[in-house]
């Protein structure tokens, strides 16, 4: 794998749908080492963790204009059953690139909910959202209808021959929707770790939640987006005030 | 797209006119308290239950006995398609709250609007609708102040909606405000793509 330690396998914009446990990735490599195409598919197959219950995970982050009631209760609603079929697990491997020391890295969108409340808070600060109560951003997640993240996974190179270096894995970015199961579904709190902007994370982050959303028969994808960032959604696919219509907030916070 | 009431506004109560200016500066909201703001302007429904009563409407906010053929009849009657029954219940299932009213006569849906979100932080009000024989008696206000007043209650501060046009009006008295701080409300489009 010498021959290829400095290239930088550039996923971006396929996106290839890898099922359950196990990744059948096809990719373009901007390589000439196609031979290498194959072991970093073995290699691909050993690190991506196991699928977990949606629910079990949960950790999200909310919109600035969320505010706090003191008496608001913790509440945890009826666990989120996806009606539809089984749920297949959608892990998109987004970029891969080998670094010259032999550490491989990845960004992972996944839309199954992994996300960690701790974690996330972290993520939170480096874009300069305020607190919330992690409690509250747990329960927050479960209740939402789809949690999307983007992980940058590391693995450096084994320094014992057979047994691999343990895997690091950091959010680096996330979005929710809260969803009718049927109807409409809203996407809430879409943030990228400003460290990995600009590379369209964003951009893979919302276009993968709405296909994922299109695929679920949701047919009635929305957001509420502040003024800077009306032109990043409408390079997604979305339009401002369809037929006029307006979005209002009740007394909102400032 | 979700939040029509046909006529209401041509029908709009004159006591609605007299209100004084319901929000003060946009200033003053970094010191008001989210929980000491009441509903209402009077901390009192516009229309009790036992007012509406009285005049044959029972409110429910209950998705139990729900019928949803009459649901259906309502959504027609205000330009709504109608809604597959299974995914109409999908829907109900997962919605954190609703409204209904019974009209005890003739025993129809005549109003209906529910919220989603993620029970915690944000909700979005959807299907508002009022019969159109049954508009201009402030149903809709009614309804409103209700699922409003529900949402706060379980703790929910961010309460959003989507209004077509010529309901904005109908949206502002009770609270509402457009665009705030250059908001914009944005929809997924397939022909964009």
């Amino acid at each position: 794998m010498a021959c290829c330690s400095t290239v930088s396998f550039l996923m971006v914009p396929h996106y290839y749908w890898c099922s359950s446990s196990r990744l059948t990735c096809n990719f373009a490599c901007s390589s000439y080492c196609s031979s290498v195409a194959s072991s970093f598919v073995n290699a691909l197959n050993a690190v991506v963790p196991e699928k977990q219950d949606l629910r079990t995970k949960a950790g999200l982050w909310d919109s600035i204009r969320s505010g706090l009631l003191k008496t608001s209760p913790t509440a945890v609603t009826e666990p989120e059953i996806k009606d539809d079929e089984i749920e297949l697990e959608d892990e998109v491997v987004l970029v891969e690139k080998v670094q010259t020391d032999g550490t491989i890295e990845k960004i992972i969108f996944a839309s199954s909910g992994e996300v960690d409340v701790y974690e996330l808070e972290l993520l939170c600060d480096k874009v300069g959202w305020p607190r919330r109560p992690p409690s509250k951003v747990a329960a927050a997640l479960k209740n939402s209808y789809m949690v999307a993240s983007l992980h940058l996974h590391r693995q450096p190179p084994s320094t014992d021959g057979d047994i691999p270096a343990p895997e690091k894995r950091e959010l680096i970015g996330m979005a929710r929707a809260t969803s009718d199961h049927a109807f409409n579904a809203t996407i809430w709190d879409v943030l990228v770790d400003p460290l990995y902007q600009g590379q369209g994370l964003g951009k893979a982050l919302v276009e993968q939640m709405v296909r994922t959303l299109l695929r679920r028969d949701i047919g009635n994808i929305t957001l509420f987006a502040d003024a800077q960032v009306v032109d990043f959604y409408r390079g997604l696919g979305f339009e401002s005030d369809p037929e006029g219509i307006k979005g209002m907030f009740w007394y909102p916070r400032y | 797209m979700m939040l029509s009431i046909n006529g209401w506004l041509n029908l709009f109560q004159p006591i609605q006119l007299q209100l004084p200016l319901l929000y003060p500066s946009l200033a003053s909201y970094h010191h008001e308290s989210r929980q000491n703001h009441s509903v209402t302007e009077s901390g009192m429904f516009s229309q009790s239950d036992d007012d509406l009563n009285s005049r044959g409407f029972e409110i429910h906010m209950s998705r139990d006995d729900i019928n949803l053929d009459k649901l259906n009849s309502l959504f027609v009657m205000v330009g709504f398609p109608r809604r597959e029954k299974g995914k109409l219940l999908r829907a109900l299932e997962h919605t954190v709250s609703l409204l209904w009213i019974h009209e005890k006569k003739s025993g129809s849906i005549i109003g209906f609007a529910r919220a989603t979100g993620d029970s915690i932080f944000n909700a979005i009000i959807w299907d508002v609708v009022v019969d159109p024989s049954y508009q201009g008696l402030g149903l809709g206000k009614v309804m409103m102040e209700r699922l409003i007043a529900d949402l706060v209650k379980r703790g929910i501060s961010n309460i959003a909606l989507y209004a077509e046009p010529n309901v904005v009006g109908f949206y502002q008295p009770l609270g509402f405000i457009s665009d705030p701080d250059g908001i914009r409300a944005m929809a997924y489009s397939r022909r964009r793509r």
